[in-house]
C-alpha cells in the first residue's frame, strides 16, 4: 500500500511540475526568441566607444532588453529611424545585448497596455512614457520606475534638460523627455492665398479667417474627435488664454475652479465654434489621422495640432501637394483674457521611462541607451530630420542648422513667447482628465453646454483634490 | 493491500490535480474578483475595502444605465427583428432546389470572418463621404448621414453590422432543422390542399420550435455579452451612444484612470444580469416553447 501510494505521489508530482512548466512557458519563450535573434550581432559586436559598460569579451552571453516604442506608421518614420540608430549603436557597445523592439500605437500603449503591465508589475525594461500626474508620477509613486538621477549625473547631462518637471518626483527624475512640443495652428498657405487671408495675429483675424473659409465651403479647422484628446488640445490653449497660464496648474492645486467664468469662457468659445460649423462634420467618428488627411487634402484650411506634426509637411509621400506649403502660428491673444497672452503651450512630456526591475546587465544596457539617445547629436537629428523641438539645451550653432521654414516658424514662436504652460492632461488627476474627455465629446455632440461641462469637471476636480 | 483501487485515498489523490487546476483557474479567479469588486484597486496603489460603493456608483452613473438599456436594445433587436428574418431566410433557402448549397455558404460566410474585419468593412460602408451607403442615399438626394459619428444613428448602424455577422450562423442552424422534417408531412399537407404559407406556418415553424427556442436563448446571451463589434466600430462612442455593459467595463477598468475594482464589479453585474435573463426566459417562454420537456 505504501509503495503504491508513493507511486501515486510521484505521478502527482510529475503532473504538477508539467503544469507549472506550462505556466512559466511565456517567459521561456521570450528568452529563446531573444537569443535566437541575437546570435549574429553578439558575435560581431565591437565595443566601439568603450564607455558603454565593462566589456567582458566578445563572446558575452546574449541577453535581451525589451523596448516599447510608439513610432509606428508613416508619420513616425523619422523618429523610428533615430530610434533604430540608437538601438544599433547601443547593441554594438554592450556585449551580448539585443533589444527586443515592440511597437505599439501611442494611445493603446499609454492608456491600455502600459497601465495593465504596471499593475501586473511586468512593464518592458525601456518604454515610451508620458510625464505628469496621470502617468510617470503615478508609476513612480508605486515604485515601478527606475530613478535615473544617478545615471544622468554620471553621464553629465543632468543639467542639460530644458524641463524635467513632468518626470520629477521629490527631486528624483523618473523619465527623460525625448523632445519638446508646442500646440498651435497649422495653416494651408495655398488656401490662405486663394482666399486672400492674412495670417491671423489677432483674435478678430482668426475668426474672420475661419468665417472666410467657411463661406467658401472649406472647413476652417480640421478635427477628428473620436479620440477626445484631439479637441482637448484646442481647449487647453483656450483655457491658457481665457483663464491665464497659471490656470493649468491651478486645477489640481485647488486655486483655479473649472466652473469659474474665465474657464467656462474657454469652453463657451469652443461650443460657439462647434455651433458655427467651424470643425469637420462628423468629427466624432474621425480619428486623429483623419484630421491630418482633411488638412492635407485641402478640405480644411487650418489644423490645431502639436509641433510634432511638422515633419509630415516636408515629406511628399505624406503631405502630397501641400509639401512645404504649410505655415504655423500660435493662438492669438483673446479679448479680455487673463494673464500673459503671449504664453504658448509647451510640453516636455513624452519620452522614455525605465523599469525599476533591472538586473546589472540590463542596467548597463539602459545606461548605454540613455547615453546614446540623449545627446546633442540625436537631439539635433530629431530637430533637423523630424522637426521635434529639442528637450535638451543645444548650442546656437546647432540650432542655426535648422532650414525647414516650418520648424523655424515654430521655434520662433517658442522664442517670442513670454513663457509656456503645460497641457492639463499632465497636471490634473487621471479621473479629472477622464471626465474632460467625456465632457468635451458631449459638448461637441450638443448634449451639454459649456456651463454644464465646467460644472461637471469642477465636481470631479473637487472630489479628486479632497482625496489627496 | 491487494485492491488499492478500493482505497478512497487513492481516488482522492488522483482527483487532486484536476481539483487544483479547477481551483487555480476557475474558483480562485472567481472568488478573488468577487473580492476585488468591493475594493478601489487600481492596480498600482494600495487598495481599500469600499463596500457596495462600486455597485452604487455603477447604477448611479447615467452612462452605465444607458449601457444597460443598449444591451436590452441589442437583445430586443435580435429577438424581434433578427429571429423572424432568420426563420424567413431559412424557409426561403429550404424551398429552393437550385443553388441551395451556394446560398447556405454565402449566408454563413460572415460568421466565420473575424469581428475586427467586419467592423472595419462596415466602417467603410458607413463612411460618410465615399461610403457606398451614403452614395446610394445621395442618388435619392438625401444628404450625407454621419452614421458612426451621430449619436442617434450609431446604435442602429452597429446593430445592423452585428446582425449581419450572426444571422448566417443561425440561418444554417434553422435550415438544418427544417431539412430534417420528414417530407411526408409536407406531402400530406399538399394533398390536403395547403398552400406554401400555410405549410410554412402550420407545419414547419411549429416543428422547429425547440430549435427557435434555443436560438432565442443564445441571442439573449449574445446580446448580454456583445462587446467586440462595439469596440471595433465605435469604442462605445459617440458620447456613449453605443456603449454596452461590457464596453463600459473595458473603458472603466482599463484606459484613462484604470480602476480594476470598479471593472470587476461591473463584470459581476453583467454576470448577474445574464443569469437572470436567461433563467427568466427558461422559466417562462422557453419551457412553453419546448413543450415543458426542459
Amino acid at each position: 500500500m505504501k509503495k503504491r501510494l508513493g507511486v501515486a505521489v510521484l505521478i502527482l508530482f510529475v503532473v504538477l511540475s508539467t503544469v507549472l512548466a506550462a505556466c512559466g512557458s511565456g517567459k521561456n519563450e521570450n528568452a529563446t526568441k531573444g537569443s535566437e535573434g541575437s546570435a549574429s550581432p553578439s558575435a560581431s559586436a565591437p565595443a566601439s566607444s568603450g564607455t558603454g559598460g565593462e566589456s567582458d569579451g566578445k563572446n558575452a552571453e546574449p541577453f535581451t532588453v525589451s523596448l516599447r516604442h510608439i513610432q509606428i506608421g508613416e508619420a513616425q518614420k523619422f523618429r523610428k529611424a533615430i530610434l533604430d540608430d540608437v538601438v544599433k549603436k547601443t547593441e554594438a557597445e554592450v556585449p551580448g545585448l539585443k533589444f527586443e523592439l515592440d511597437g505599439v500605437e501611442d494611445q493603446v500603449n499609454r492608456f491600455t497596455k502600459l497601465p495593465a503591465e504596471m499593475a501586473a508589475g511586468n512593464p518592458p525594461k525601456i518604454f515610451d512614457l508620458f510625464g505628469g500626474a496621470g502617468d510617470a508620477l503615478k508609476y513612480a509613486k508605486a515604485g515601478r520606475l527606475l530613478d535615473v538621477t544617478p545615471i544622468i549625473q554620471e553621464l553629465g547631462i543632468s543639467d542639460k534638460f530644458l524641463n524635467l518637471s513632468q518626470f520629477t518626483l521629490d527631486g528624483k527624475v523618473y523619465g527623460l523627455p525625448i523632445g519638446g512640443s508646442t500646440e498651435g495652428f497649422f495653416y494651408s498657405i495655398p488656401l490662405f492665398e486663394k482666399y486672400n487671408i492674412k495670417v491671423p495675429e489677432t483674435w478678430e483675424e482668426l475668426e474672420a479667417a475661419a468665417e472666410t473659409l467657411k463661406q467658401n465651403g472649406i472647413t476652417p479647422f480640421a478635427m477628428g474627435s473620436k479620440g477626445a484628446w484631439v479637441p482637448l488640445m484646442i481647449v487647453n490653449t483656450l483655457i491658457g488664454r481665457y483663464a491665464g497660464p497659471e490656470a493649468i496648474d491651478g486645477f489640481p492645486a485647488g486655486t483655479q475652479a473649472w466652473n469659474a467664468p474665465e474657464v467656462t469662457a474657454a469652453f463657451a468659445k469652443y461650443e460657439e465654434w462647434v455651433k458655427k460649423g467651424y470643425f469637420t462634420k462628423g468629427e466624432l467618428g474621425l480619428e486623429y489621422a483623419d484630421m491630418l488627411n482633411q488638412f492635407v487634402t485641402g478640405k480644411a484650411g487650418m489644423m490645431f495640432d502639436g509641433s510634432w506634426r511638422a515633419s509630415v509637411f516636408k515629406d511628399p509621400s505624406q503631405a502630397g501637394e501641400l509639401t512645404g506649403k504649410v505655415g504655423f502660428f500660435p493662438m492669438p491673444p483673446v479679448p479680455g483674457g487673463k494673464g500673459d497672452q503671449t504664453y504658448v503651450n509647451g510640453n516636455y512630456s513624452n519620452g522614455y521611462g525605465f523599469s525599476s526591475d533591472l538586473n546589472e546587465r540590463e542596467l548597463t544596457a539602459v545606461k548605454a541607451f540613455i547615453k546614446n539617445m540623449y545627446n546633442e547629436e540625436m537631439q539635433l537629428r530629431g530637430l533637423l530630420e523630424d522637426g521635434v523641438l529639442p528637450s535638451m539645451k543645444l548650442s546656437g550653432d546647432a540650432l542655426g542648422q535648422v532650414e525647414d521654414p516650418l520648424v523655424k516658424q515654430i521655434m520662433e514662436t517658442m522664442r517670442k513667447a513670454g513663457g509656456a504652460f503645460s497641457h492639463f492632461d499632465s497636471t490634473v488627476q487621471s479621473e479629472v482628465y477622464k471626465e474632460s474627455e467625456s465632457q468635451i465629446q458631449k459638448l461637441i455632440a450638443g448634449m451639454a453646454t459649456a456651463a454644464e461641462v465646467a460644472e461637471a469637471l469642477q465636481k470631479v476636480q473637487q472630489a479628486a483634490n479632497a482625496k489627496q | 493491500m491487494k485492491h488499492p483501487m478500493r482505497n478512497p485515498w487513492i481516488y482522492t489523490l488522483f482527483t487532486v490535480p484536476t481539483l487544483l487546476l479547477y481551483g487555480l483557474f476557475f474558483l480562485w479567479p472567481m472568488l478573488s474578483s468577487a473580492y476585488y469588486a468591493f475594493t478601489d484597486w487600481n492596480g498600482l496603489e494600495n487598495y481599500r475595502f469600499v463596500g457596495w460603493s462600486n455597485f452604487s456608483a455603477a447604477f448611479g452613473d447615467p452612462d452605465f444605465r444607458r449601457a444597460i438599456v443598449n444591451n436590452l436594445i441589442f437583445i430586443g433587436f435580435s429577438v424581434f427583428v433578427q429571429i423572424p428574418l432568420i426563420v424567413l431566410f431559412a424557409l426561403l433557402i429550404a424551398s429552393v432546389r437550385r443553388l441551395r448549397g451556394f446560398y447556405k455558404t454565402t449566408v454563413f460566410v460572415p460568421s466565420i470572418v473575424s469581428t475586427s474585419v467586419i467592423g472595419i468593412l462596415w466602417g467603410f460602408i458607413y463612411e460618410p463621404e465615399v461610403g457606398p451607403l451614403n452614395r446610394l442615399l445621395a442618388l435619392f438626394g438625401l444628404g450625407p448621414v454621419y452614421w458612426l459619428a451621430e449619436p442617434k444613428w450609431a446604435l442602429p448602424a452597429v446593430l445592423i453590422a452585428n446582425a449581419w455577422q450572426w444571422m448566417g450562423f443561425y440561418i444554417v442552424l434553422v435550415l438544418a432543422a427544417i431539412l430534417a422534417i420528414p417530407k411526408e408531412l409536407n406531402e400530406a399537407a399538399v394533398v390536403d390542399g395547403a398552400n406554401g404559407w400555410q405549410r410554412a406556418l402550420k407545419i414547419t415553424v411549429p416543428l422547429i420550435r425547440p430549435l427557435i427556442s434555443v436560438v432565442v436563448m443564445l441571442s439573449i446571451a449574445g446580446g448580454m455579452r456583445v462587446v467586440d463589434i462595439v469596440l471595433v466600430m465605435t469604442k462605445g462612442g459617440p458620447v456613449g451612444a453605443t456603449e454596452v455593459m461590457a464596453s463600459y467595463m473595458v473603458n472603466e477598468a482599463m484606459g484613462v484612470d484604470p480602476n480594476y475594482g470598479f471593472g470587476t464589479a461591473i463584470a459581476l453585474v453583467i454576470f448577474a444580469f445574464a443569469l437572470l435573463l436567461t433563467s427568466l426566459y427558461q422559466l417562462t417562454f422557453g419551457r412553453r416553447m419546448e413543450g415543458g420537456e426542459f
